[in-house]
């Protein structure tokens, strides 16, 4: 399944053509990159000889909001560039970096990268891939015109360069840790063809599948690219992504076989619908995403630190946990899921972690607020079930501290305008995945609109996560974002609940080969085969 | 009958006018737009958010906007999806076929379901009356929307094998197509059937009891003829408002049952629409709804003509 990297012998073939400096690193140290999370053995041992043919249909929740992949900014477009598009390099199904449309990378020092591109590699319209459609699709990213949202995870490129037809070299401006991860993640950096126009409703990449057709709100089909690189894969002849709006329908469809695989927000749902039949197969959620609630800082009396710690200490995460997400299926949560660099392992103890109410109301004593607090409206994202019982469970719990809030469940899209302007007290949403911790914490940053917007003005913060961002060695990055994760906890900047997976996935035992990633990208298709 | 027809399609205009405004600025004065309900927690450049706002027009001001739009729909162009990039208009008629077959089930069903109930509700009277009443309140209690998730869980858990969701083009197989639309047509009936019913049941003891039926029965006529010439001709009337009147109920029940029967017709698409803040797209619908509820409105008044003479010579 995964693929072979360059020997040491092929990356000394190529050196010689390249500028070469003092320090480089091999694909061998790439391996010990990325998250360090292990995947669940039993899922890899899926094997057995892949059988060619068929169609797999796939329940999907949403529909895509365009496919070019430097323009689109929703997330429920992933799972179609996912088979659409390639990048240079991919998340393997233990969450590590492994090269995919390059061979290999050298980098000559901390700020550049030379990638070797793989040949003989076609894009769906025929077009062959080089260098320059790298090149291409950079360009656009950075493009102010194509607004493109990639143009902030790659703010630290500084230039990208066409070395030979099969050699590219990205300069940064400074050591970025994140680069790598970012380059990995699909659609964020996956590659574009030169002179193709209408990517949005016409995908032309190097991924497994090739676009076939949609009708919105129906069904999308995809048909095996017969021209993929990767020996023998996609088994699979056709795949069918069948829209479901209603989480009923969906667990109707799958029962009923109409679908051969889906997700569940609800780990209650899917597993409920796993114990109804032994083919069905679940997937060990990886956590992936955190359950937070931001506090606006700006003004009393969330701007007072003993306020804060108060509610933090009036808050038993677990009884949430248990409650909400029933047991095994997510843990304590800090701002760093598991799955990530320097994730939070769910017990280590953290500050102001331990339930204890008695403190919590001698901490609102010494704030000046003895009689009891009332902080307003609460928002939370009202189509997330999950997040409106665990908003009224904390309700419960704060109210014991005489901290009370009044629930308020909002529509999404008016929600988001006022998270991103900081135009609340407290509030409840959970990010969508995303490939590297710093995404995550650089929202605190006081100089980032969303940090500004809710008042954060801590420099010593600031400059851990600016440095934490430039750590290149895996182990002392870790150790950095602990450390962030120890200060935030510790200020209760924030308050942190659980981590979760995005999506529960399940299957009809028939399909094979499939592994779920903790990013929820179903980039595995590509190896699913059907053996009924 | 026909100045009584075209007066009625003349005060459309207007209305619909008002309703064009209602459907602009509502969508628009609803806080959270399509560029910010797309993008989700994504992260945007703020400068990024406005390049693709300015790329939607959604950066000028609401009435130039809405100028604009108006005299683009007045020549037949309802504009692009955001979504898809496709044409509104494209997207939207084949889903419009869909929702009237739909909507045509369900009326069909409801208007015999009533009107049959209602009748035997009132003639009989006694234990059927009662049945007739017991049941009546349940359905009004029930949503629709409740009762088609049962219907779909259930069918799932102990029919596996109907395929619910099969929802098949009229096109490709008639026959199929018809019967993938009875369920759905079913769970959008019964809250409608309801108020035809209670109203039918309503009309026959009002008019049962009038003198000129006691006449008839006097005069010895069967009580068939009575039935029909007396009974049922002058009961009619409030049942064909009603009717006409829940139309408006079934094209906003089809929101909801579309969604969760999967069917692509008029109301799933508006309910996508809607999260997505989709404008063109809901813009487009809204106009069509409030056309076909309007015309619909138009037929119950020439209709009512028809059977009541008094309406004629108003």
């Amino acid at each position: 399944m995964s693929h072979p990297g360059p020997t040491n012998e092929e990356l000394e073939l190529w050196l010689p053509t390249v500028a070469l400096g003092v320090q480089r690193r091999s694909l061998l140290q790439l391996a010990l990159m990325g998250a360090g999370l292990a995947a669940s053995p039993s899922l890899l041992a899926q094997s057995g000889v892949p059988k060619r043919g068929g169609t797999l249909t796939i329940g999907a929740d949403a529909d895509p909001i365009g496919l070019d992949p430097v323009t689109l900014t929703a997330f429920s477009s992933y799972d179609f560039t996912a088979q659409l598009y390639t990048g240079l390099l991919r998340w393997n199904a233990e969450m590590k970096i492994e090269p995919d449309l390059a061979t290999g990378y050298l980098a000559p020092n901390d700020t550049t990268y030379i990638f070797r591109l793989r040949q003989g590699v076609k894009f769906h319209n025929g077009q062959p891939f080089t260098a320059e459609d790298v090149k291409h699709t950079f360009d656009r990213i950075m493009d102010p015109a194509s607004a493109s949202p990639s143009a902030v995870l790659f703010a630290s490129v500084k230039a990208v360069t066409v070395v030979e037809p099969f050699t590219v070299k990205f300069e940064l401006k400074a050591p970025s840790a994140t680069f790598l991860s970012y380059m990995a993640t699909n659609p964020n950096g996956v590659i574009v063809p030169r002179g193709v126009v209408d990517l949005r409703t016409k995908p032309v990449g190097t991924g497994p599948f090739v676009f076939e057709s949609y009708e919105p709100g129906q069904q999308f089909v995809l048909k095996a690219n017969p021209n993929y690189y990767e020996d023998k894969q996609p088994y699979l002849d056709t795949l069918v992504f069948k829209f479901f709006k209603d989480q009923a329908s969906l667990v109707s469809a799958l029962r009923s076989k109409a679908i051969d695989m889906t997700w569940f927000k609800d780990p209650k749902v899917s597993a409920q619908i796993v114990k109804g039949s032994r083919e069905l197969v679940s997937a060990p959620g990886k956590t992936s995403r955190t359950f937070p609630v931001w506090f606006n800082i700006k003004a009393k009396p969330l701007s007072d630190v003993r306020v804060r710690r108060a509610l933090s200490l009036a808050t038993d995460r677990k009884a949430c946990l248990q409650t909400v997400l029933g047991s095994g299926a997510g843990k304590v949560g800090a701002m760093v899921p598991e799955s990530q660099i320097g994730g939070y392992d769910g017990v280590s103890p953290l500050p102001y972690y331990k339930t204890d109410v008695a403190a919590a109301k001698k901490l609102l004593t010494e704030a000046g607020y003895a009689g009891g607090l009332d902080l307003g409206d609460y928002i939370v994202v009202a189509a997330n079930a999950l997040d409106v019982q665990c908003a009224q469970i904390l309700q419960q719990q704060w109210a014991a501290a005489g901290i009370k809030v009044n629930l308020k469940p909002m529509e999404t899209a008016p929600l988001i305008g006022l998270w991103l302007k900081g135009d609340y007290t407290i509030m409840s949403i959970a990010l969508s995945w995303s490939p590297d911790p710093d995404a995550i914490v650089s929202r605190l940053l006081s100089t980032h609109s969303q940090g500004k917007g809710i008042g954060m003005a801590d420099a010593q913060l600031d400059k851990m996560i600016e440095d934490a961002r430039a750590i290149l060695d895996v182990p002392k990055r870790a150790a950095a974002y602990q450390q962030i994760q120890k200060h935030v906890a510790d200020q209760a900047y924030l308050l942190q609940i659980y981590q979760y997976p995005l999506r529960w996935e399940a299957w009809w035992s028939y399909v094979k080969g499939y592994v779920p990633l903790a990013a929820n990208i179903r980039t595995f298709v590509r190896a699913a085969y059907i053996s009924k | 009958m026909i100045r009584l027809a075209l007066t009625r399609v003349a005060w459309m205009v207007p209305i619909l006018l008002g309703v064009s405004v209602v459907a602009f600025l509502l969508m628009r004065a609803l806080p959270g737009d399509f560029v910010q309900a797309s993008a989700g927690t994504t992260e945007l450049a703020p400068e990024a958010l406005d390049t693709i706002r300015r790329s939607l027009g959604l950066d000028r001001p609401v009435w130039e906007q809405y100028l604009d739009w108006l005299a683009r729909v007045l020549a037949g162009d309802f504009g692009t999806s955001f979504v898809t990039q496709r044409p509104v208009l494209d997207e939207l008629l084949p889903r419009l076929l869909v929702t009237a077959e739909l909507t045509f089930f369900a009326g069909l069903m409801a208007l015999l379901l009533g009107a049959g109930s209602g009748l035997a509700a009132a003639r009989l009277r006694g234990r059927v009356d009662w049945l007739v009443r017991t049941v009546n309140g349940i359905l009004l209690a029930v949503p629709n929307f409740v009762f088609a998730t049962l219907v779909v869980l259930l069918a799932g858990l102990y029919f596996p094998e109907v395929g619910i969701f099969n929802y098949t083009p009229f096109f490709t197989d008639p026959l199929g197509n018809i019967g993938s639309m009875l369920l759905p047509a079913l769970s959008l009936a019964l809250a409608v059937s309801v108020t035809i019913s209670e109203n039918t049941r309503a009309a026959v003891l009002e008019v049962s009891s009038q003198d000129f039926v006691m006449v008839a029965r006097a005069k010895g006529l069967l009580p068939r003829t009575v039935l029909r010439n007396y009974l049922v001709r002058n009961a009619l009337t409030p049942v064909i408002t009603v009717t006409g009147l829940q139309l408006a109920s079934l094209l906003g029940g089809s929101i909801l049952i579309e969604t969760i029967f999967t069917i692509p017709g008029m109301g799933q698409h508006l309910f996508e629409s809607v999260t997505t803040r989709n404008y063109p797209v809901i813009q487009a619908i809204v106009l069509v709804a409030a056309t076909i509820v309007l015309l619909v409105n138009v037929l119950v008044d020439i209709a009512y003509a028809r059977v009541d003479a008094r309406v004629r010579y108003d």
